[in-house]
């Protein structure tokens, strides 16, 4: 073992075994590259699937600072907070939440649970109205929010809420359009043809933009793109509410825009998922009423 | 003749509880006596018991039996070490101060007035040779430069009774003769001088008493000469007759 | 209390001189600088998340030099041998322990008084505000919480044989206190009898560090000032704790034998 000839051809064997191992293994490693996720991201890699936990721990951190830090822990009643008040607040989301948000905490257990009361947040508000201050002059506080929406968009960019609420409060308190529009690409580009982001993007057109036949491009591509989900499940009510929304809204645009029989289409297809049919059946009579109407008028003089 | 130091059979009994061990008797009954003016020298092999007394004395052991007394104080009252200084045998200080900052935070705990603890470690760090080391931090000194800041700690009081535990213990020659001189200029100034040490040379030039301790029990005490004439011999002769040593004899 | 004092000032001149607190300061200012030049669509007054970030940092800095510092003080006059000739002087044992106590944690204040006025530039950069009651309210409060911390870590370094399992023990104690510490009650009323006996006796026995702690959400999120009688209280109710631990330190020190 002292001689050098014996250590050189030790290391030589080591080496070959090195060599036959890492060829060995070289068509394995080939499969596992083709099945690894699209993300390229530093932290995504090295996370792995736990990335997915992490972004869901930092979406519900965007949320708790939406309420500014008044927010439910596990010991406490969450029932208020099953979907998350910054993406209810945008008008996009269904929301599963029940319950009293005011009072989670309930009353206090114990002199202890009492007095610690007194050092946390113990008042419901949203950024958007002002957070703890209450001052509506400061409602473009959510900005708070997107460091963590950010940050959970880079670590499950499959997750399209991150980028449709964040693209959501970026255009309507702080003003940033076009920031809001390079969201919604990106997110277009990590879920081609989402519903959702297309809905959001086409919301941005027509309220930020004031484009509406823009929007209504961008809509009637997101009608297109979806498709229904079977069975009884939160990913259907979900699925089935982003359609009523895209669709509504079209009727909305048909309808200031004088289609009146293309608006009636696009509110009789909301009726098919809507929770509320007799209420979009109302605003069908309503169109119809009035397309009887301009029919029974009488004609104006020609020369 | 005053007493400054005394010691009535003193008891101290270790037992490891952990280790199943039977009591070790580290003093069995000590009677001592020191007085004023006097340098004592206090002798015996390893593990005699010297240090114990020494830890007594100072209050860092409770004795099993018995009493001590600085002073006339019990030892256990803090104020008994008002006046005392003490030199412990390895000698570590706070690594992070100056001689300086470590001389002005003892003479804070004695309660000295600023402008006499600064007059106080002047002198001091003349006597000791380390005024142009008072500024860098010891950890920086070498072994002797320890030792000294240990001697300059133990006199910042002016203490009426120094307690030295081998005084020139890894000592260069130089430094135990400047150690020698100081104990004579001490005693020179009225002080009482209580210390132990192996270097039976050094004992027999200062000391006027000594005592010999073994196995926890105290086998003499008196003057040198007193002791070299009883046992016809030098001290290192009479040492080891007292403490029982017989030489082997080569086959 | 002049030896007291003059323990104290031994204690706080080794924090100084020593490297932890500058290397933390300085990785703390680093991070937040960092983390502050990231660009968020254009935003330059988004604030919350670098206020959380600093002040998770502060909290976390300041337990390790708490810690850390406290419970290396009696074992380290023991190996490097400093503790014989200092209690050869006039110096009661319990003077020793309420002279390191105070030490640690005068020397625990001052690094927080460095670390907010860190956090209040930081802040005010971005925010153009100096809640200054605000932050004295979470400072004074953080600092009463770091003295039960240091009372702990030195009644620890009594009965634990090493600085490491003291440090160990110490953070572990506290970080489960601070995370859970709020939430026991809750947890003692699911559980059958004995668990719920066991677990609400722990609940009020603990001292409630996370208080403090979750003040940092009401500076975050600019809440308004806490009631001072409430402060006070708390104050009160930390320093009891901290009286307890010195009291029993005091107590093993006073039996323990020196060598």
């Amino acid at each position: 073992m002292n001689s050098p000839r014996t250590f050189s051809l030790l290391l030589l064997a080591l080496l070959i075994f090195c060599f036959g191992v890492a060829a060995g293994l070289q068509p394995r490693f080939r499969l596992l590259e083709n099945q690894r996720h699209q993300s390229n991201n530093f932290f995504s890699l090295l996370l792995g699937d736990s990335r997915r936990m992490f972004a869901n721990s930092f979406y519900v951190k965007a949320d708790e600072y939406y309420h500014s830090g008044f927010y439910p822990t596990i010991f406490d009643n969450n029932g208020a907070f099953k979907t998350a008040h910054m993406a209810e607040d945008t008008g996009a989301v269904n929301s599963k939440n029940h319950g009293e948000e005011t009072g989670f905490m309930g009353a206090p257990r114990d002199w202890l649970d009492a007095f610690g009361r007194h050092f946390i947040p113990n008042r419901h508000t949203h950024l958007d109205e002002g957070g703890a201050a209450g001052d509506l002059s400061g409602s473009d506080q959510v900005r708070e929010i997107l460091p963590w929406l950010k940050l959970s968009a880079e670590l499950d960019p499959q997750n399209v809420q991150n980028y449709t609420v964040t693209a959501y409060w970026l255009r309507q308190r702080m003003h940033k359009t076009a920031e809001a529009n390079q969201v919604l690409l990106e997110g277009l580009r990590e879920n081609p043809g989402s519903c959702d982001i297309l809905f959001e993007l086409g919301r941005l057109y027509a309220e930020s933009n004031h484009d509406t036949n823009r929007a209504e491009n961008v809509w009637i591509a997101a009608a297109k793109n979806w498709q229904p989900i079977e069975g009884d499940s939160d990913a259907k009510y979900a699925n089935d509410f982003i359609y009523e929304k895209i669709t509504t809204h079209l009727g909305e645009a048909e309808l200031n825009a004088g289609h009146w029989p293309q608006a009636i289409q696009w509110f009789q297809a909301a009726q098919k998922v809507s929770n509320t049919p007799n209420a979009l059946q109302e605003l069908i009579d309503g169109v119809q009423a009035k397309m009887a109407a301009q029919t029974n008028a009488p004609a104006a003089p020609t020369r | 003749m005053v007493t400054i130091l005394k010691a009535d059979k003193l008891r101290v009994e270790y037992r490891n509880r952990e280790m199943r061990q039977a009591t070790k008797i580290a003093l069995a009954g000590l009677d001592l006596e020191v007085h004023a003016g006097e340098v004592f020298g206090f002798l015996g092999p390893n593990g005699a018991g010297k240090t114990t007394t020494m830890n007594v004395l100072l209050g860092f052991v409770q004795p099993t039996s018995g009493a001590a007394s600085l002073f006339g104080i019990d030892v256990r009252q803090p104020i008994a070490r008002r006046r005392i200084g003490y030199l412990p045998e390895l000698t570590y200080y706070y690594k992070f101060l100056t001689a300086e900052e470590l001389l002005r935070f003892y003479a804070k705990i004695f309660g000295l007035p600023r402008s006499e603890a600064d007059r106080r470690i002047d002198d001091l760090l003349k006597l000791v040779e380390l005024e142009h080391a008072r500024k860098r931090p010891i950890k920086s000194y070498s072994k002797g430069m320890q030792q000294r800041v240990g001697l300059a700690q133990a006199l910042i009081n002016n203490p009426d009774l120094l307690i030295l535990d081998e005084p020139t213990s890894g000592l260069d020659p130089l430094g135990r003769m400047k150690v020698r001189e100081i104990i004579q200029r001490l005693k020179n100034e009225g002080k009482t001088v209580f210390f132990s040490s192996h270097e039976l040379g050094e004992v027999e030039t200062v000391c006027d008493r000594v005592a010999i301790i073994h196995q926890g029990e105290l086998k003499v005490v008196g003057r040198v000469d007193e002791i070299k004439k009883t046992h016809h011999s030098n001290l290192e002769q009479a040492f080891l007759e007292i403490i029982g040593y017989q030489p082997q004899t080569a086959s | 209390m002049r030896n007291v004092f003059a323990v104290a000032g031994i204690v706080i001149k080794e924090l100084y001189r020593r490297k932890d607190f500058y290397v933390l300061f300085i990785l703390t200012v680093l991070i937040c600088l960092v983390m502050a030049s990231v660009n968020i669509f254009n935003d330059k007054q988004i604030v919350r998340y670098l206020k959380e970030l600093c002040l998770l940092l502060i909290w976390v800095s300041s337990l390790v030099i708490a810690i850390t510092t406290t419970a290396r003080q009696i074992p380290a006059e023991r190996e490097q041998r400093t503790l014989l000739p200092l209690l050869a002087k006039p110096l009661t044992r319990t003077q020793l322990i309420f002279g390191k106590f105070l030490g640690c944690w005068i020397a625990c204040g001052l690094v927080l008084v460095c670390f907010y006025f860190a956090f209040s530039v930081l802040a005010a950069s971005r925010d153009h505000a100096w809640p200054l009651l605000n932050y004295f309210q979470a400072a004074f409060l953080h600092w009463i919480m770091l003295g039960v911390v240091v009372a702990m870590a030195l009644l620890g370094s009594l009965v634990f044989a090493a600085p490491s399992s003291n440090s160990t023990i110490c953070f572990v104690v506290i970080a489960t206190i601070l995370t859970v510490g709020r939430y026991l009650d809750a947890v003692a009323v699911a559980q059958p009898e004995p668990f719920r006996s066991i677990i609400y006796t722990v609940y009020f026995a603990i001292p409630h560090l996370e208080i403090p702690f979750e003040l940092r959400n009401l500076i975050v999120h600019d809440w308004p000032l806490i009631g001072w009688n409430f402060v006070a209280l708390d104050a009160l109710y930390l320093l009891a704790y901290a009286a307890a631990f010195l009291v029993a330190a005091c107590l093993i020190f006073r039996r323990k034998p020196l060598n």
